[in-house]
């Protein structure tokens, strides 16, 4: 038990001094730049005004919403202090909407639509990645190629392929959006039925994309056991290989895990994208309008609670993995 | 030295990636000198114009002449002028009359015949509406027209008189070679919404795309080099302090810091290299880690000892103790980086934080401005599908080579 | 006269490589064990000997592939047998294996007690869970082992343990003959002698009925087993008893082995150490005549054109060269 103790002791140490080194980098990253974003945001707002004071007037009101008028140790603390309130500012473009409240909604589209398809990708990908291995022949020849072509399509242009096809051409699936653009959110059958219907095209393009590398992955480290040293053994015990194979599967997974921890941010990367491109009610598309219209505490904000969630994510992976592969255990002890 | 690059020349995976590559590469370089000109110039007016050869119309019309009397003319003509959509419309019309279609309406011949057959303008078929009538009788009209005219009369304002001349005819039958037209531009993948030429821009943004991740592999290679020798190597605080720093942007995803400083940036200083920069920049962890990981396994052996009790300079015993050894580690790891590169600055274009718009294309925004001009739900394919292509291609061919050199320096994982 | 408990006759086995090239690492060897004997195999890396521990076991999976020969264990042959019987009958019941590296033998993730419960249910699928632990705590307790190591995964035990651990479960269903390769060569000696005595117990008590123990130092085999056999280039070049092969080599290849390991052992100090000049040959193209010919500094032409017979000697030993015993003993004599 203190093995174990001292692992998570150790990841959740980790995950503060991260999460406080990303927070610090989300207020200081922009504040470094010579640009002086008050100024520019000033500018887009007054732009055709001619009057000076008036002006002068749009800048001091910013100056004082963003506090970049305080000194910047100042701005920090009250920055970390508002964060921990919940409050995020205030959004420009969707001027008095509070940031906070446009994230909490989009972001459980995101975690919603993400989650479960970055899980059955790893799962699909993994089976994938098993069988190539095991079967080898012919199969493998088939398949190999076929994941890494599929892993290197990029995210968003799986997600493109895979509209043009299902929504434009066969008209099978809705072209984008959470859901039916005449409807209000409720809680009616037909509003359920509706964002299940244009849930498909996301969730299997993440799920499409995800699957190739996880099964690339699981592959090589399936056959890397395969040679391993306890499988020759085992089968000179009389072990039935299908039971082998059961050991070499359940190790070679393992790993997988620890993978899809370190590639997790990169993934939710690409997914992000990947919801631009069917309008996708979440942090994607959030992201995405906060960039073209310039809304700089909303960008902030969205950046701020991907790596929140991405952290979060790393460290449950962590945990997990810390339980069931008896090893990490084992490390500890040295 | 010999054996291993003959070993890595035969491995099929490499040389699959090498060749396609490469080919992309010779294209870059060729294509140009054939379609030479600035791939930004916005050649086309409307947006979106159709991969094919467009032929100039004026020029054709002063250009010599033929008679050819090909029997399957009009039924070409025929055929090509009318439209999908009038097919369907034919076919609600009998189906509202009742008659039976037996037959696939792509067949012009036969449509056409039970059309002459049965319509008449007067019929009202039951429940509908007058425009919808309106519509048979233009189209009816339309047909009538074309199968009637025989040539169209071609015609010029009089310099004196202001009056309109006839200056000429264009028969049926009129047929002119499209090698002696004057201006014939072909266009194999047609054009964008700004009316760009979609092939000559692709080229140069694959260039471009290319050099950027090169100069954003370069970068993270560097960096992620440099930390983990210093790391494996020296060990103790430097070590702690460089693995402290890896394992913070380990997990604070790459793309969010990339995106906070593209926009911070701001739009007017983000030149393509910049943004290739600021790639290599946010990408370097795992280069360094794994470089660590390569070098502490190598920190102990007998030869760096050797050179160490030999009192060699740090320096030297990296350059020639070390870096040979993990040379294909790196060569393998730059490779990655320049195909995640790559499409690193694809997906920052997307969002609207990719380079500057005005100066090179880049395969990202090429991407963005098909969406934005919604290539993807009016059907122009070309203007987005041989984007994802190539960038597929490219990653495709970085990682067969990849995956290629690793069977060769890591024999576990060979078949 | 005693029961012999392992015979086989002129095995043949090859390995195919990543390149489909056959590597002949096991060719036409023949051996025979009697009940309660013990017999060491030596031979430098690459020997083939440990392709030999593979191949005795009756049961091929690739890159290794049977050509010709047969196992006869206790009076049965399971040469011709299909794969499957072997693996249920014969496996861990009739000959076991301790592998090389003991330190990667055992499943990683899951426990010691897990692992034995799958042996035996590999030859049993009946057997009731509680009755196997019963079993495995019994014969650990009376091999020495700590019964809490059950409750382990392999991550946890020490190499040594491991090792000791390895061979309780490969004897745990009794089999007639226990195949060793290399069990303590990656151990410090501590450990080296704990599991020699194991071995040496194990035999005593009846649990295994003869043993083959294969290593590359030759001196080893002295103090483990009764009669020693060397192997070059997937030949056995000599076999006598274990006395005999240390003070008394024949062939030049033995007595180079011996010369070049230090023994601390009477009577041998004297001879001068030399390692043997060159490498094994190519065995994807073995040499015509005799294997050896390439290394040894007795060879004439005829030994490297005609290749070499086991010739028998002094009742109960036998080699392979084109000299004779007395003309070899003639020769040492002259070198001391």
């Amino acid at each position: 038990m203190k093995g174990y103790r001292k692992y998570f002791g150790k990841k959740i140490l980790w995950f503060v001094i991260t999460l406080v080194v990303a927070v610090i980098l989300n207020f200081t990253l922009p504040r470094l730049m010579p640009a002086d974003p008050v100024a520019a945001i000033t500018g887009k707002m007054a732009q055709g005004m001619t009057d000076a004071s008036a002006v002068q007037e749009i800048y001091k009101r910013y100056e004082e919403e963003f506090g970049t008028n305080k000194p910047m140790l100042e701005q920090f603390f009250i920055f970390v202090k508002n964060m921990l309130k919940g409050d995020l500012g205030t959004s420009f473009s969707q001027y008095p909407r509070k940031v906070s409240d446009i994230i909490s909604s989009a972001i459980w589209w995101t975690v919603a639509l993400q989650l479960p398809a970055i899980i059955v990708g790893w799962l699909l990908g993994n089976l994938l990645g098993a069988l190539a291995a095991y079967i080898r022949k012919g199969f493998d020849k088939v398949l190999l190629p076929l994941s890494l072509f599929l892993s290197n399509v990029p995210a968003f242009g799986m997600a493109v392929v895979m509209l043009v096809l299902f929504a434009v051409k066969f008209k099978i699936a809705p072209i984008g959006g959470g859901y039916a653009f005449d409807m209000i959110p409720n809680f009616s059958w037909n509003f359920v039925k509706s964002v299940i219907t244009h849930y498909q095209l996301p969730f299997w393009s993440i799920v499409m994309v995800s699957i190739g590398g996880q099964a690339i992955g699981m592959r090589s480290m399936s056959i890397y056991e395969l040679n391993a040293d306890y499988v020759k053994y085992a089968r000179f015990l009389g072990i039935k290989d299908r039971k082998i194979v059961g050991y070499v599967f359940r190790n070679a997974m393992l790993p997988q895990v620890t993978g899809l921890a370190l590639s997790i941010g990169t993934m939710i990367g690409g997914a992000l994208v990947a919801e631009i491109i069917f309008s996708y009610p979440g942090l994607g598309s959030t992201m995405y309008t906060a960039v073209t219209a310039a809304d700089y505490p909303l960008i902030s904000a969205t950046t701020l609670i991907i790596t929140f969630m991405v952290l979060i994510v790393t460290l449950l992976l962590d945990i997990v993995y810390g339980f069931i592969d008896p090893r990490v255990k084992a490390a500890q002890f040295d | 030295m010999k054996n291993t690059l003959r070993q890595i020349f035969h491995s099929p995976k490499f040389m699959t990636g090498f060749v396609i590559f490469v080919v992309i590469l010779l294209t870059l370089f060729f294509y140009p000198l054939f379609n030479p000109g600035n791939p930004l110039e916005m050649i086309g007016v409307g947006t979106f114009a159709k991969p094919g050869t467009y032929v100039s119309l004026y020029d054709a019309l002063n250009t010599s002449r033929e008679t050819l009397r090909l029997s399957d003319a009009d039924d070409n003509r025929l055929a090509k002028q009318l439209k999908a959509e009038d097919r369907v419309a034919m076919l609600e019309w009998f189906n509202a009359m009742g008659i039976a279609v037996d037959f696939d309406i792509s067949d012009t011949d036969a449509l056409l015949k039970l059309w002459d057959d049965n319509y008449d303008p007067a019929t009202k078929p039951k429940g509908m509406t007058m425009a919808k009538r309106n519509y048979y009788k233009r189209l009816n009209n339309a047909l009538l027209q074309l199968k009637a005219a025989d040539e169209i009369v071609l015609a010029d304002v009089n310099a004196e008189t202001k009056a309109l001349e006839e200056t000429g005819k264009v028969n049926k039958t009129d047929y002119v070679n499209v090698g002696q037209v004057a201006n014939v531009k072909l266009l194999p993948l047609g054009t964008d919404n700004f009316g760009r030429d979609v092939l000559k821009e692709l080229v140069s943004a694959t260039g471009t795309s290319i050099i950027i991740g090169l100069i954003a592999g370069a970068v993270a290679t560097i960096i992620g080099l440099t930390f983990g020798l210093l790391a494996g190597y020296l060990g103790g605080i430097a070590d702690d302090l460089i693995m402290f720093i890896t394992n913070v942007f380990t997990v604070i995803p790459g793309f969010v810091l990339l995106i906070l400083i593209s926009y911070s940036i701001g739009q007017d200083q983000r030149g393509a290299s910049v943004v290739a920069l600021v790639i290599g920049l946010t990408s370097w962890t795992w280069t360094a880690r794994s470089v660590r990981s390569q070098v502490i396994s190598l920190r102990n052996r007998d030869h760096v000892n050797l050179s160490k009790l030999s009192g060699h300079s740090l320096f030297r015993i990296i350059m020639t103790d070390i870096l040979p050894y993990i040379a294909s580690y790196v060569v393998m790891a730059f490779i990655l980086q320049v195909s995640s590169g790559i499409l690193s600055e694809a997906q920052l274009s997307l969002l609207g934080l990719g380079p500057k718009t005005t100066e090179v294309p880049t395969l990202g925004l090429m991407m963005n401005w098909a969406m934005l001009y919604s290539a993807h739900t009016n059907g122009s394919w070309w203007a987005y599908f041989p984007v994802i292509l190539t960038i597929t291609l490219i990653s495709f061919s970085l990682n067969l080579m990849n995956t290629g050199l690793d069977q060769v320096f890591n024999p576990t994982l060979r078949d | 006269m005693a029961k012999t408990m392992l015979e086989v006759n002129n095995l043949t086995t090859k390995y195919v490589t990543r390149f489909h090239e056959d590597v002949y690492a096991v060719d036409h060897v023949s051996l025979k064990i009697e009940e309660g004997k013990s017999l060491g195999i030596a031979g430098e890396s690459g020997c083939g000997k440990s392709t030999l521990a593979l191949s005795l076991m009756g049961y091929y999976f690739a890159p290794l592939h049977y050509m010709s020969g047969e196992i006869i264990i206790d009076g049965k042959n399971i040469s011709g047998m299909d794969p499957d019987t072997v693996r249920k009958n014969v496996l861990g019941t009739e000959i076991a294996y301790i592998p090389q590296a003991a330190m990667n033998a055992l499943n990683p993730t899951i426990r010691i007690s897990k692992f034995v419960e799958d042996v035996i249910r590999a030859h049993d699928p009946k057997a009731d869970k509680k009755t196997i632990q019963e079993m495995a705590k019994a014969r650990f307790a009376e091999l020495g082992l700590p019964v809490e190591a059950l409750n382990r995964h392999a991550v946890e035990l020490s190499g040594g343990m491991k090792q000791r651990v390895v061979i309780a479960i490969s004897t745990i269903l009794n089999p007639k003959v226990l195949i060793a390769d290399e069990p303590s060569s990656a151990l410090d000696v501590t450990s080296q002698k704990m599991v020699i005595k194991m071995l040496r117990d194990m035999m005593e008590k009846g649990y295994i009925k003869a043993m083959i123990f294969i290593t590359h130092e030759l001196p080893l085999l002295y103090n483990v087993t009764d009669d020693i056999m060397v192997m070059y280039a997937g030949q056995i070049v000599e076999r006598g008893s274990a006395n005999e092969m240390v003070f008394d080599p024949i062939h030049p290849y033995s007595r180079g082995l011996i010369n070049s390991i230090l023994v601390p052992e009477e009577g041998t100090r004297t001879n001068k150490l030399t390692a043997i000049p060159g490498t094994p040959p190519n065995l994807k193209k073995p040499p015509q005549g005799c294997r050896f010919a390439e290394r040894c500094k007795y060879a004439t032409l005829q030994c490297r054109v005609n290749a070499m017979p086991m010739i028998d000697f002094d009742g109960n030993r036998s080699y392979r060269c084109g000299h004779s015993v007395e003309h070899l003993r003639e020769v040492y004599g002259h070198e001391e």
